[in-house]
């Protein structure tokens, strides 16, 4: 009998949970352990922040779900790992500690044989003084809980708009190194559809402000892209949205403080700026969660499991730009050290950012993080799943299953306003999302035709049904596995 | 000069039968994009896969 241990519960780790119960006999033991204990389709939080979905509408508890399919659930967080296990422990185990109820600040030992980590990343609000979601009027979307926030923030700046209030409303990245620049540009499009909806655009000045060189980076170092039958820069398709909507930006920023209505920021030029605003939705850094490892003699090996993120079969030799290759992105998500610990979705520690690396002029790093989007996640998730499900089937350890950022596509419907008839999305797609630059010379490193752009309403129908199809998928619902991740 | 949409792209953007006739075509485009696969790239030939 196997025991799988899956950390967190989001869109990898749940995938992975639900592959595991699903191919795996009964025998063996899966359990997630997790400090929420809803299921979010963090997706859909942009409608949530602007008041046109309730978060309940794409959230669900996990617990009834865990205990109808047989998956075991613990509503804790991680604290430790004991790869090793310790002097009384001869397995492996995950050291957790309660978050509610009576098990609430209790530490316990979860042992595991394989164990998937799947925690993504901690919103790393504290790297940027001063921004808290839902002080000194910036707001996240990044939880159910932030969304609901921004939209009672939103929703107030509206009625004082209504009332005669001029506004400024400021989106995009609240910090140099930040990543997630889709989630913030779908916002800034339905924050500006919503002002339409509401008869104050007029009043309001809607400003984009980022740490990418170029728009339409994406922290994937822009693409080109077919659109219609044109062959277009994502810079110049985003441009275009953008002068369409009336809204204006700032790139090349690194926001490095927060005061009440005002983000200061350095940009590559090395000046430092201000920015005054109103209403602010500024996405934080992602950094790993701190996490610290200990062997059987309870030294210290956190530099073993992880950089910041948890360590996998990346290449992450340090080399110039020029140097970097598809060729170094993880296929396994294996941790080299512990052959049983994999970390899918956000939770694996990228090479080097996909983004072209620069430095402002004061030797500030100035650009986007690589973004881990949910297709990845749910796929990377559910391949680790299937190469734990081969191993414990066979007795011995199969790698078959792969998938490389470099060697994988990624759908990216980005909503550019919500409604049956006046909605819009911004559909993307990418091949490969790492670009790679061998195999697409003459394409920035992508397949052309795989890789398109698309707007208009179809793209808002595509953007609700995927939040129907994927909480239906969550639900485990009949058939549910026929959803491709 | 940055491109602007037009009148009449905006008009396609938003009729609702040629969008709907869109998202058709889309969603299959997609998921010719997801379900193309995915494999590692230290060892093409080896290693592509579809799980
Ligand atoms: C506003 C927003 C909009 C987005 N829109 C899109 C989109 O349209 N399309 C798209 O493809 N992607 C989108 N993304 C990105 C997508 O949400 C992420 O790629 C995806 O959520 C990553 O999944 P994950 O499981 O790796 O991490 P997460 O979803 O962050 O899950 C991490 C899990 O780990 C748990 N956890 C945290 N700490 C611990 C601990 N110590 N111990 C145990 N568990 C822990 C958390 O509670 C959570 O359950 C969006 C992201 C945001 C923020």
């Amino acid at each position: 009998m196997a025991k799988i241990v899956v950390l967190g519960a989001g869109i990898s780790g749940h995938v992975a949970a639900s592959h595991l119960r699903r191919k795996l006999p009964k025998e063996h033991q899966v359990m997630v352990v997790s400090p929420n204990s809803n299921y979010q389709w963090i997706p859909s939080n942009i409608w949530v922040g602007i008041g046109r979905m309730k978060s309940k509408q794409i959230l669900f508890p996990l617990a009834p779900l865990y205990k109808k399919k047989h998956i075991g659930f613990k509503q804790a967080k991680a604290v430790t790992f004991h790869p090793e296990g310790d002097v009384t422990e001869n397995k492996p185990y995950v050291l957790v500690e309660g978050v509610v109820g009576d098990s609430k600040g209790k530490q316990e030992k979860v042992t595991y044989d394989y164990l998937i980590n799947a925690t993504g990343p901690k919103l790393n609000f504290e790297a940027t003084e001063g921004l808290i979601p839902g002080t000194n009027s910036t707001y996240s979307v990044c939880t159910y809980t932030h969304a609901d926030h921004a939209w009672e923030g939103l929703s107030a700046l509206i009625a004082d708009m209504k009332k005669g209030k001029k506004a400024k409303i400021l989106i995009g990245t609240g910090h140099a190194k930040a990543t997630c620049q889709g989630a913030a540009f779908e916002y800034i499009l339905n924050v500006e559809q919503e002002l339409r909806r509401h008869k104050v655009r007029d009043m309001a000045e809607v400003t984009w402000i980022s740490n990418e060189y170029q728009l339409g980076d994406f922290g994937m170092d822009g693409m080109l892209l077919s659109y219609g039958d044109m062959t277009m820069k994502s810079h110049e398709m985003v441009e275009m949205i953008f002068e369409d909507r009336d809204i204006k930006w700032i790139l090349g920023a690194g926001v490095q403080k927060i005061e009440n209505g005002i983000a200061h920021y350095e940009n590559l030029d090395g000046e430092k700026k201000s920015e005054t605003y109103d209403f602010a939705m500024l996405i934080p850094s992602f950094s790993g969660h701190g996490f610290k490892a200990f062997d059987k003699n309870n030294k210290d090996i956190t530099d073993k499991l992880f950089k910041g993120f948890m360590i996998v079969d990346a290449n992450y030799s340090p080399k110039p730009y020029e140097e970097w290759s598809v060729q170094d992105w993880p296929e396994t998500y294996q941790n080299p050290s512990y052959k049983n610990i994999f970390a899918p979705g956000i939770a694996f520690a990228p090479p080097h950012s996909i983004s072209k690396p620069r430095k402002s002029k004061n030797g500030t790093e100035i650009f986007p993080a690589p973004p881990r989007t949910g297709m990845p996640s749910g796929i990377t998730a559910k391949l680790v799943a299937d190469n734990i499900i081969d191993t414990i089937k066979s007795g011995k350890e199969q790698l078959h299953h792969k998938g490389s950022m470099g060697n994988m596509g990624a759908a990216c419907i980005a909503s550019a306003g919500f409604g049956m008839t006046s909605g819009s999305g911004v559909s993307i797609t990418t091949y490969p999302i790492v670009p790679d630059y061998e195999k697409y010379p003459k394409t920035q490193g992508r397949q052309l035709g795989k890789t398109f752009g698309e707007i208009g309403l179809a793209g808002h129908w595509l953007k609700l049904a995927l939040h129907y199809a994927f909480i239906y998928k969550a639900k485990m619902k009949p058939f549910w596995w026929l959803i491709p991740e | 000069m940055t491109q602007r949409i037009s009148k009449y792209q905006r008009l396609k953007m938003m009729n609702p039968i040629l969008q709907f006739f869109r998202f058709i075509y889309l969603s299959i485009k997609i998921l010719i994009v997801v379900a193309g696969g995915h494999g590692g790239t230290r060892n093409i030939k080896s290693s592509t896969s579809s799980s």
